[in-house]
């Protein structure tokens, strides 16, 4: 497949695309104006877990912004890292990975009017950054400002609770917290174990109010669920796969969010309903100008609902920029073999490119102090054995590669040969190593 | 399936159960050595007075006989009569029931209020403090023989700090609600305090074990609903960690603790046999051992009866509150 084939089959997607673009002459006309349109800044997060088989480099000094309107595409292969960066944007991390470095800035003028004198590192202008602010507060913003969908509907139920009763939760806690914006950042936002045993135990006492339910039944409604009154009594398991996604969708939908991250959140479902499901998503975001951060495996996907792209590979954020510019002009030499190695079906050639090799495991001790991806690369090259920083390709500050073809040219008299990372993989990594341990 | 026929396919059944189980304690009175007619008679009696006394028991029958002289008086309430005390065994067991049915509620009680907060706090301070604190207790509870615990109990506790009397039942609760009920409060509160007392050590001693085995089961069961997805997806919405450990995580892990805890109940009914001798508790458990010394069949196999269908009842219970709150299994089990 030649070097301009996958842009050639883009076009198709494209098309259909730009013409619905049309139909709202939406503020993403001028895309140049970004920067004053993003929502969220995150710069070099930086995420780790601490396993018994040692330190794994999940995420690795990942930035990227989502700005206001806009889906913004995550793809990689799985073990990428793309849904652990995700959470660790929301906050939601849990033992044995850590957040050990980076920003999560979030443009909330309130927040920072309010932390601009006491924590002013942590205020940016109308940014916020999330690491530094409180625990209580991070918390507080899920929700009305963050929310997240999952790829398996089944198991982020709550297989005990009716689905409907789910919805209302996830309403009640804004409801509450605007109601009492004090208690809002506590632990337990006012609504201590004393009273929530009494809620259980005494019949007719509920945590959820009937304007609550309301809104949930409302918001299944919106989702597209048919008879939705009859269906927020029903259990998870009473629903298909299809259906539990769209109450998953209502679900994350219930503070309202700013920013909506979908993590893969068509991969376990059945094709004919991925469609209904993405053009759901799509649907939603444009209705009420949210950010959606879809992540996914599929370039198919990408192509068909993405603004932007970030392309990640062991825990990097290899290139990213519009889907224009990744998609036609890709420059990591990894972008270029994910797309080389789709199938076509109008252009049926004889045989599909793969990328040699396998995704490293991200074990700390065994990364080397080189391009990550540099022992799969066919461009391979002396100057890949630093560690490349991310650099605007060809001067496009919104066009990035992790990669040194990026502002330069692929010289064949410094390539590396092709056995270079099969003779002795512990000579070339042992600097690495020393290197490793110092972050 | 409809709650009647769950019901209905559950009571029959249990009754099958408790078939089976008077069908093997008859056979065991008929293996067991120990011919009846040689507790009641000196060795030295006439052959002749003999014959008669096993006559009226009935034992020269054939068998097949016998079993149903045995088992057609059970559904009408009729378990024979003592053969030391020549008392009804069915007014003796009945007597005995209340007090080993509130031994047996009262050590789940303490089980229950001790183990599951123990067994919340083990799994959200996992690796820490608390969680070593509650699994030591757990491991030392479950390895403690009750009998031991009861004497050490009552020489710590009753013989030394004289906090506790040492045994016995002063006073049943079904005395205490009777003195409720005819609106004697202050007898019924001065009651009900004497009972509280009295029935403390054994309840202590009774539940321990249970506590640590639900202690260990709350942790458990906890840690493994808090790595589900939606306990992450929970917290997305934005709930409270208060509401998602205790209105989600706890709420799904006791799920299957209500299980253990119903059939524990069944076994503490039939197992406070040790805890009752140790306290002098005039429960079943003292019923039956005292029967089996003095080889007084009918009162064995009395005892044994009630047992066992106190155990199916509480298994009915439990099927019936499990398919209550766990919307996934309804009433087809």
């Amino acid at each position: 497949m030649s070097r301009e084939s996958p842009g050639e089959r883009d076009v198709t997607p494209n098309a259909g695309r730009d013409s619905t673009r049309e139909r709202d002459a939406s503020p993403r006309a001028h895309r140049d104006t970004g920067h004053e349109r993003d929502r969220l800044r995150v710069e070099n997060l930086t995420t780790r877990f601490f396993t018994e088989e040692g330190q794994v480099n999940a995420v690795e000094s990942v930035s990227f912004d989502v700005r206001e309107d806009e889906i913004l595409g995550i793809v990689g292969e799985s073990g990428s890292g793309k849904s652990v960066t995700a959470l660790s944007a929301i906050d939601l991390i849990e033992s044995p990975g850590r957040v050990t470095d980076g920003e999560v800035w979030l443009r909330e003028p309130d927040l920072a009017e309010e932390f601009r004198e006491r924590t002013p590192d942590a205020v940016d202008g109308d940014f916020v950054d999330l690491r530094r602010l409180p625990k209580g507060v991070r918390r507080s913003l899920r929700g009305p400002k963050f929310s997240m969908i999952f790829q398996d509907p089944m198991s982020s139920f709550n297989p005990s609770l009716t689905v409907g009763e789910q919805i209302a939760e996830a309403v009640e806690v804004q409801r509450r917290a605007s109601a009492n914006p004090r208690s809002t950042r506590s632990r337990t936002q006012g609504y201590g174990l004393g009273k929530l045993i009494v809620d259980t135990l005494v019949p007719g006492r509920e945590y959820t109010s009937d304007a609550s339910r309301e809104r949930a039944i409302e918001l299944l409604e919106q989702v597209g669920i048919p008879d939705p009154v009859e269906r927020a009594d029903e259990y998870p398991h009473q629903f298909s796969g299809g259906m539990l996604q769209r109450a998953m969708v209502a679900q994350a939908l219930a503070g309202e969010p700013d920013v909506l991250f979908a993590d893969e959140p068509t991969t376990a479902l059945d094709v004919t309903i991925q469609a209904q499901i993405l053009d759901l998503l799509r649907d939603i975001q444009r209705d009420r100008g949210m950010s959606v951060v879809l992540i996914t495996h599929d370039l198919g996907v990408i192509a068909r609902m993405c603004d932007r792209v970030g392309v990640m590979y062991a825990g990097e954020v290899v290139e990213r920029g519009s889907l224009a510019d990744v998609f036609e002009q890709p420059t990591h030499p990894y972008t270029q073999g994910l797309l080389g190695s789709i199938p076509d079906v109008e252009d049926p050639a004889p045989r599909l490119q793969p990328i040699e090799g396998n995704v490293p495991n991200l074990v700390d001790s065994e990364m080397p102090d080189r391009c990550y991806f540099a022992d799969r690369c066919p461009k391979a090259m002396e100057a890949c054995l630093e560690r490349p920083a991310e650099r605007p390709v060809d001067g496009d500050p919104d066009h990035t590669a992790r990669c040194v073809l990026a502002d330069g040219e692929y010289d064949p008299a410094t390539a590396l040969p092709d056995d270079y990372f099969e003779e002795d993989p512990e000579a070339t990594d042992a600097p690495a190593e020393g290197g490793a341990a110092d972050d | 399936m409809s709650f009647a026929r769950f019901l209905t396919k559950r009571l029959l059944q249990g009754a099958f159960v408790v078939w089976g189980v008077v069908t093997i304690v008859f056979g065991l009175r008929v293996i067991a050595p120990g011919d009846p007619a040689n507790v009641l008679l000196p060795p030295d009696v006439d052959p002749e007075v003999r014959r008669q006394v096993v006559a009226d028991l009935g034992l020269d029958e054939p068998l097949h006989v016998q079993y149903w002289e045995f088992i057609s008086g059970i559904p009408v309430g009729d378990l024979g009569t003592s053969l030391t005390t020549g008392t009804e065994v069915t007014a003796r067991v009945a007597r005995s029931i209340p007090a080993t049915l509130e031994l047996a509620v009262a050590a789940t009680v303490v089980a229950v209020i001790i183990a599951i907060p123990l067994g919340v706090v083990s799994a959200t301070n996992r690796h820490e403090a608390p969680d070593y604190g509650a699994t030591l207790f757990s491991l030392a509870g479950i390895s403690t023989p009750n009998f031991w615990l009861g004497v050490m109990l009552i020489i710590i506790l009753s013989v030394q700090l004289n906090w506790f009397p040492t045994s016995q039942r002063a006073i049943g609760l079904p005395a205490v609600l009777t003195f409720l009920f005819s609106g004697e409060l202050e007898a019924a509160g001065a009651g009900f305090v004497t009972w509280l007392w009295y029935i403390t050590l054994p309840a202590i001693t009774l539940g321990t074990y249970f506590t640590a085995l639900i202690t260990r089961l709350t942790r458990s069961g906890m840690l493994d609903e808090l790595g589900k997805t939606y306990v992450r997806a929970s917290r997305a919405k934005g709930l409270p960690e208060s509401l998602v450990r205790y209105r989600h995580v706890l709420r799904n892990t006791l799920i299957p603790i209500i299980t253990v805890v119903g059939l524990q109940l069944g076994t503490l009914i039939g197992g406070a046999v040790i805890t009752e001798f140790v306290f002098d508790w005039p429960g079943l458990g003292q019923v039956l051992i005292n029967s089996i010394n003095s080889r007084d069949w009918p009162m064995v196999q009395g005892s044994l009866i009630v047992i066992s269908v106190g155990f199916v009842v509480v298994n009915i219970v439990v099927d019936t509150l499990y398919s209550y709150v766990n919307p996934r299994v309804g009433f087809d089990g």
